[in-house]
């Protein structure tokens, strides 16, 4: 018997009025996972994973996490415990030092009386200090977090996750407001530390490149379909022309 | 000039009506006023430079200045002392105006920002938000267009002379100007963080403490500053009806004629104003 | 300590803020001294008489009347206001001249606006009335002295403010400085300035409102007449007519700046 996936669709679809975003997607993702979701833009990344999130509700078909409906999901430190989430650095509370930033991914353990406590004395100091540390970041516990770089913010973002430590992490284009040099830096730290605490990861992405060098499998969306789902060394140049060719002529063809 | 500058911008903007609407609006009523004022309330202009009103100006600047008064109230020490009480008077009643003010506002804007009353803040919406949001709303409304003067003379009534009524009136009138401008800053907040405090697992509470308040105070410490300059601005009009500070000594001695301690109490009133108005700036830029 | 500091700036001041309201606080003599004996009564009366303002046709009459001339105050003043502020404000934004006096003046003319902003309208007002005795222009200039410091220093800022690349184009035009601020800088600045006087213009009506109490006319007048004789439905009356114009003229204002901006 193979083990339960992490998440399991069948037959997935998402309707906004007459159009559908996302229509009957079917796939399952095992524990361990390093996922790149790519795919022109309004391809229905964004709703795939808000609907993997539990945030979204699909219109159609079924979808489980853990071998379990999304309803058992009920308390939201169950949901912490599950899913982590991170996109674009505007994530952060930007006038709050960023040690409270880091410890944000503690609220959901938290009874109120220590997360209030811990607005004046810092709880579970050391955590965010080793997380800050992996991160590179050990120096700037204490600045305002909207002073720091882009890059820097998605390090604090990839702390809050570290000290979160939910079993399946979801990036919603985490790098897309980045240089490259400063993507591929996030990227590759990101896989690394999924990989350390052995969790799942689910990440949409722009760039192809990224998604080739440090991942093992490739969802490719077009169109709110599946347009292939493929360990990562069995994607083709080929299929990867196809997957943007169009949209590009499209995208082309709205800005004039 | 204002006419130029209403065409330049009527002819740039795609639909003009509602401008060229307001420009007429605004030429009829600048027209109308200066009639009303000229031939109906018959003053006029001239008659103000009369031999007898410049001869009545000058003794009274002259009074002012001290000139031929026998005891101008600025070379005694007893009138400076006073004058000093006053102004420590006047600038305890503006803290205690901008702090009942922010304890008001504090307690209603929450509810009185848009995206809590729609759910959106908060991410959960209860039947009667929209009420309260409205109740609110209207209370902001009408506690900003009453002037201070006018909530001062009501107040006067139930409390006896003294800096709280003043402060009390100046709060009324500043509760709803600080809602107003709080609720903006809430319903301007950028939702982005605080989705994400919910997916790390934070509950209400902890969203309002580690997103919603420390995202907003920064502007609303801002603006209270700013609306701390306008009351202190304000204080000596609201001691005008017997609500203490600098007001009420200004109006017993223009009505004792004795205008040398006029100047004195202005001079005192001049000073509050530009340190308030550094200490503010100092404050704001410390809050940044 | 330092660290506590660090993570602690903002708060800090804040609580410095909030002990500086709370020593306020032990100023005032609490206790039952602080209210009239009737203050009680006097409430429930105002109260009452909220739900029951004095409709009568003579009252109403009275209200529009004074409505009007609170209006036509706050517009001739303002009037003034703008006249002054055009001329101080281009003087103070230093864009006629340049050399060597230019930081002279402009500082100094940003003094004066600034005077003449930092007295409120109702001292002027009181002292106007000393001086030439009760006239409408009293008021008017009354109005028009702080406003006008108020809008000069805000023209000033945007004047400042305006795009660079259109007033360059316009200079190597040969354009003299005075068509430069007549095509170049009023036109760029215009839409933000009628925006920030129309904002002014709401905050005019509720000051004119109060020149009454100097013993010039309008609504403020009429409340306090009322006051006096203790007719509190009266009161009312005329306190939800000066709501109505400020509502109006903020609802005016409010729209055209929509328009103008967007």
């Amino acid at each position: 018997m193979s083990p339960t996936p992490v998440f399991e669709l069948k037959n997935i679809s998402k309707y906004y009025g007459e159009v559908s975003s996302l229509s009957s997607l079917s796939f399952r993702i095992d524990r361990g996972e390093v996922v790149a979701l790519i795919g022109p833009s309004g391809a229905g990344k964004t709703t795939l994973l808000n609907i993997l999130s539990a945030m979204l509700p699909p219109d159609d078909g079924t979808f489980f996490i853990d071998g379990k409906p999304v309803s058992s999901l009920t308390s939201r430190r169950q949901r912490a415990r599950k899913l982590g989430i991170i996109r674009q650095q505007f994530d952060l509370v930007g006038p709050l030092p960023v040690v409270h930033n880091v410890l944000a991914g503690r609220l959901g353990e938290w009874s109120l009386f220590k997360s209030l406590l811990s607005y004046l004395f810092l709880q579970d100091k050391e955590l965010a200090m080793h997380a800050l540390h992996r991160v590179g970041l050990k120096d700037k516990i204490y600045e305002k977090t909207a002073h720091l770089s882009g890059g820097e913010q998605q390090r604090v973002a990839l702390a809050r996750l570290l000290v979160q430590k939910p079993e399946v992490i979801l990036a919603d284009e985490p790098v897309s407001s980045l240089d490259p040099a400063r993507a591929e830096d996030i990227i590759g730290m990101l896989v690394r530390l999924v990989k350390e605490e052995n969790q799942t990861l689910i990440a949409s992405l722009h760039s192809v490149d990224l998604a080739r060098k440090y991942f093992t499998r490739i969802i490719a969306l077009r169109d709110g379909q599946i347009f292939f789902d493929l360990p990562v060394d069995q994607v083709t140049s080929q299929q990867l022309s196809d997957l943007y060719k169009i949209m590009e002529m499209k995208e082309d063809a709205e800005v004039c | 000039m204002n006419a130029q500058v209403e065409h330049e911008t009527k002819t740039t903007r795609r639909r003009p009506g509602f401008i060229a609407f307001s420009f007429l609006l605004a030429v009829t009523l600048i027209a109308a006023s200066w009639i009303y004022i000229l031939f109906v309330e018959e003053a006029s202009l001239f008659a103000l430079f009369s031999e007898k009103n410049l001869e009545h100006t000058r003794e009274f600047l002259f009074s002012m200045m001290g000139i031929g008064v026998e005891e101008p109230a600025f070379f005694s020490k007893e009138s400076w002392m006073n004058a000093l009480r006053l102004t420590y008077e006047t600038l305890v009643m503006s803290i205690l105006a901008i702090g009942f003010s922010v304890i008001g506002m504090v307690l209603t804007v929450i509810p009185a920002s848009a995206n809590y009353a729609d759910g959106t803040l908060m991410l959960a919406k209860k039947w009667y938000s929209r009420l309260v949001y409205g109740v609110i709303r209207i209370l902001y409304v009408f506690s900003r267009a009453v002037p201070e003067l006018i909530w001062a003379m009501l107040i006067i009534f139930i409390f006896k002379p003294g800096i709280l009524p003043g402060a009390v009136a100046l709060a009324l009138h500043n509760f709803g100007i600080l809602g107003k401008l709080c609720a903006e800053v809430i319903e301007d907040l950028d939702m982005r963080p605080i989705r994400s405090l919910a997916s790390s697992g934070a509950g209400k509470t902890q969203i309002l403490i580690y997103g919603i308040i420390p995202m907003v105070m920064p502007k609303f410490i801002t603006y209270i500053l700013y609306r701390w300059e306008v009351i202190i601005r304000t204080t000596i009009v609201v001691g005008f009806v017997g609500a203490g500070g600098l007001g009420q000594q200004f109006k017993l001695s223009m009505s004792w004629f004795h205008y040398t301690e006029v100047t004195l109490l202005l001079i005192s009133y001049f000073i509050l104003v530009v340190l308030s108005d550094f200490i503010s700036e100092m404050l704001r830029k410390a809050v940044q | 300590m330092q660290k506590f500091v660090d993570l602690h700036k903002r708060n800090l001041l804040s609580g410095l803020l909030i002990l500086v309201f709370v020593w306020s606080l032990f100023s005032v003599n609490w206790g039952p001294d602080l209210f009239h004996s009737g203050g009680k009564h006097t409430i429930l009366q105002m109260v009452k008489s909220f739900f029951q303002p004095d409709l009568s046709p003579e009252i109403l009459q009275l209200a529009v009347t004074s409505a009007w001339r609170t209006l036509a105050y706050a517009v001739t003043g303002m009037t003034l206001a703008i006249l002054l502020a055009v001329v101080l404000g281009v003087l103070a934004s230093g864009i006629l001249y340049n050399g060597k006096q230019r930081i002279w003046v402009k500082s100094s003319l940003r003094g004066l606006l600034g005077f003449m902003r930092a007295i409120h309208e109702l001292v002027w007002a009181w002292l106007f009335v000393a001086a030439v005795g009760l006239s409408p222009f009293a008021a008017i200039f009354a109005i028009a002295i702080p406003y006008g410091g108020i809008l000069g220093r805000i023209f000033a800022d945007m004047l400042n403010d305006v795009k660079p690349e259109p007033i360059q184009a316009l200079q190597s035009n040969g354009a003299s400085r005075l068509q430069l601020l007549c095509y170049g800088y009023f036109p760029l600045a215009a839409a933000d300035m009628i925006s920030y006087t129309m904002y002014r213009f709401e905050c005019a009506i509720r000051s004119s409102a109060i020149m009454s109490f100097v013993g010039l006319g309008g609504l403020g007048y009429q409340i306090h007449l009322s006051l006096d004789d203790l007719k509190y439905h009266e009161v009312w009356t005329f306190i939800f007519f000066l709501i109505g114009l400020v509502i109006l003229v903020d609802l005016w204002s409010r729209f055209l700046r929509k328009r103008l901006v967007s």
